[in-house]
């Protein structure tokens, strides 16, 4: 158990009541939701300008798809990341970028450039993250994937609980990476749904997510159009927002701190409508009735 | 001696209820609980299941399959009222949960309403070709009728949105598998290859092996496991049922009566 406190990503630190918004930016051709929308790099960096418009608190690079394809060298990851984060950093000098990888080569040459957290869904594949993160003062996010191979898919995940699971294994890479000099307040556990999970135990990790939060470490809630919500749903990659936003609401209001999202503007509505509800936010203008 | 045999895949859709409100490969199910019938059909003393399990070793007769394990909602007990409360999750029955294979093959048996004798073993998915045949034997001589249920698939690995991803030689591996058992070739499926099927995640291997030890040891017409061609008269009656890879994982039914 540890005692909420403050998130500190780079330079700057986030109160415990304040929901932030990690947008996704793939620097690949092959991502599941909108493929190549910013492979380019000229559109990477307009959806940069875009989505801290939008009121994204982290940029989450990546450079490698979560599925199964083809083979992306650790030089290949380098070169489609690296440059894009030292653009952004010198464009945004107090933006927090995150840097989405399981390898720690890759995760070194982003910090190198500027990335202040390293996103590790893989659960510690690779256990060097954790020093690397140390050597740079950067965050952890540590995940649960059910010990599956990067890349993999799940098949026929079983567990007599899922949830006790998941926080036995983020609890231990959170003790981990403190142990390695990863500083306690920029560590981050993510129950990292359909990661080593069927469509019922990612329903079940939403419901419980208060099992999560409870530990008082920073949850973060990883979930933008992924397939449970659309076999929850039975609805197609591009028809999984309404589906989306439910999870955020669901997780804002049990406590969660982080949500990874593709659409931006949606989740800070929605966070900040969680937010009023919980009266953590005053609304923006109340008029009705008031007259 | 066997007097009736059958193959039976194990994806966990084949229990409804993990599958939600859509009704998954119905013909499957339908394939499957044929099987089950034509096995029954042979007034067995005992039907005894093998499938791939951790370790080789039987299982209590009366176990189940834990659904929970995979559909946490189905878990017993009050539904989820307060998100703040931790709910149970423990398994559906008190004994510890059958693997896969066994309870989805127990499963099949409590729908086909069979409530006589079973026998539940599971074998290890690395054991060798030869203990799975010497389990065959030895479950062929346990009873005068003994019916066999082998529970288990072929590769995972037919297609890029395969749970292992594509591997070419999966589908050559399945066709030779679903070769050998429609013409009940049981040296060939003795002689499938483990590391192979490891490789393309056809944990089904064991099994079969099992199926084709006891098939021997049952062969009236004494060819054994003697290589194929040298003698049909031993071969025993087959017929595939299902035999298809919707989802990526090849899953077989078939029944082989010697």
């Amino acid at each position: 158990m540890r005692t909420p406190g403050p998130l500190r990503l780079g330079g700057r630190e986030f109160a415990v009541e304040r929901p932030l918004v990690m947008a996704i930016v793939n620097r690949t051709p092959d991502s599941f939701y909108r493929p190549g929308l910013t492979w380019d790099e000229s559109a990477a960096l307009e959806r940069v300008h875009a989505v801290v418009a939008e009121g994204a608190d982290i940029l989450d690079v990546g450079g490698v798809p979560a599925k199964p394809g083809a083979e992306v060298t650790v030089a290949e990851e380098i070169r489609r990341v690296v440059p894009f984060i030292e653009r952004v950093r010198a464009a945004y000098p107090d933006l927090v970028i995150s840097a989405d990888t399981w390898r720690h080569e890759p995760a070194r040459a982003m910090c190198a450039a500027g990335a202040d957290l390293i996103n590790d869904t893989w659960s510690a594949w690779d256990p060097a993250l954790a020093e690397v993160a140390a050597e740079f003062g950067a965050g952890l996010v540590c995940s649960h994937a059910g010990m599956l191979t990067p890349r993999t898919r799940p098949h026929r995940p079983a567990f007599a609980d899922v949830v006790a699971d998941v926080l036995d294994r983020v609890l231990l890479l959170a003790e981990r990476a403190v142990k390695a000099g990863v500083d306690a307040d920029r560590i981050v556990i993510d129950p990292a749904h359909d990661f080593g999970k069927n469509t019922w135990q990612s329903l079940e990790i939403t419901a419980r997510l208060s099992e999560l939060t409870a530990t008082g470490w920073p949850v973060l809630l990883s979930a933008s159009h992924k397939d449970f919500v659309g076999e929850t749903l039975g609805a197609g990659v591009d028809d999984r927002l309404a589906g989306t936003l439910a999870v955020t609401a669901v997780g804002a209001w049990l406590g969660v701190r982080v949500f990874r999202a593709h659409d931006v503007r949606e989740t800070r509505q929605a966070l900040d409508m969680v937010a009023s509800i919980k009266g953590d936010r005053p609304p923006s203008r109340t008029v009705r009735g008031l007259a | 001696m066997i007097v009736a045999a059958a193959i039976c895949p194990s994806p966990p859709l084949l229990a409804a209820e993990l599958t939600g409100q859509a009704d998954i490969l119905p013909e499957l199910r339908a394939a499957c609980a044929a099987a089950v019938t034509r096995l029954l059909a042979a007034a067995p003393d005992v039907v005894a299941v093998v499938g791939p399990a951790e370790t080789t070793g039987p299982w209590d007769a009366a176990g189940q399959l834990s659904l929970a394990s995979f559909a946490p909602a189905l878990r017993q007990g009050p539904p989820l009222a307060d998100n703040s409360k931790k709910r149970d999750a423990g398994p559906l029955v008190a004994a510890p949960p059958l693997p896969l294979a066994l309870g989805l093959g127990a499963l099949l048996l409590d729908q086909a309403g069979y409530t006589g004798p079973r026998t539940l073993d599971g074998i290890a998915e690395d054991e060798p070709a030869a203990t799975c045949l010497a389990l065959g034997r030895r479950l062929a001589a346990s009873a005068r009728r003994v019916a066999l249920l082998a529970v288990g698939d072929g590769t995972a690995r037919r297609s890029a949105s395969a749970p292992g991803y594509l591997d070419e030689r999966a589908a050559p591996f399945d066709e030779a598998v679903e070769r050998a058992v429609r013409d009940g070739d049981l040296p060939a499926i003795a002689a499938l290859d483990p590391a192979l099927a490891t490789a393309l995640l056809a944990v089904g291997r064991p099994a079969w092996q099992a199926l084709a030890g006891a098939l021997s040891a049952t062969d009236p017409g004494g060819a054994g496991l003697r290589p194929a061609g040298h003698s049909a008269a031993g071969r025993p009656q087959t017929e595939v049922l299902y035999s298809d890879a919707p989802l990526g994982v090849a899953y077989l039914v078939a029944t082989l009566i010697p």
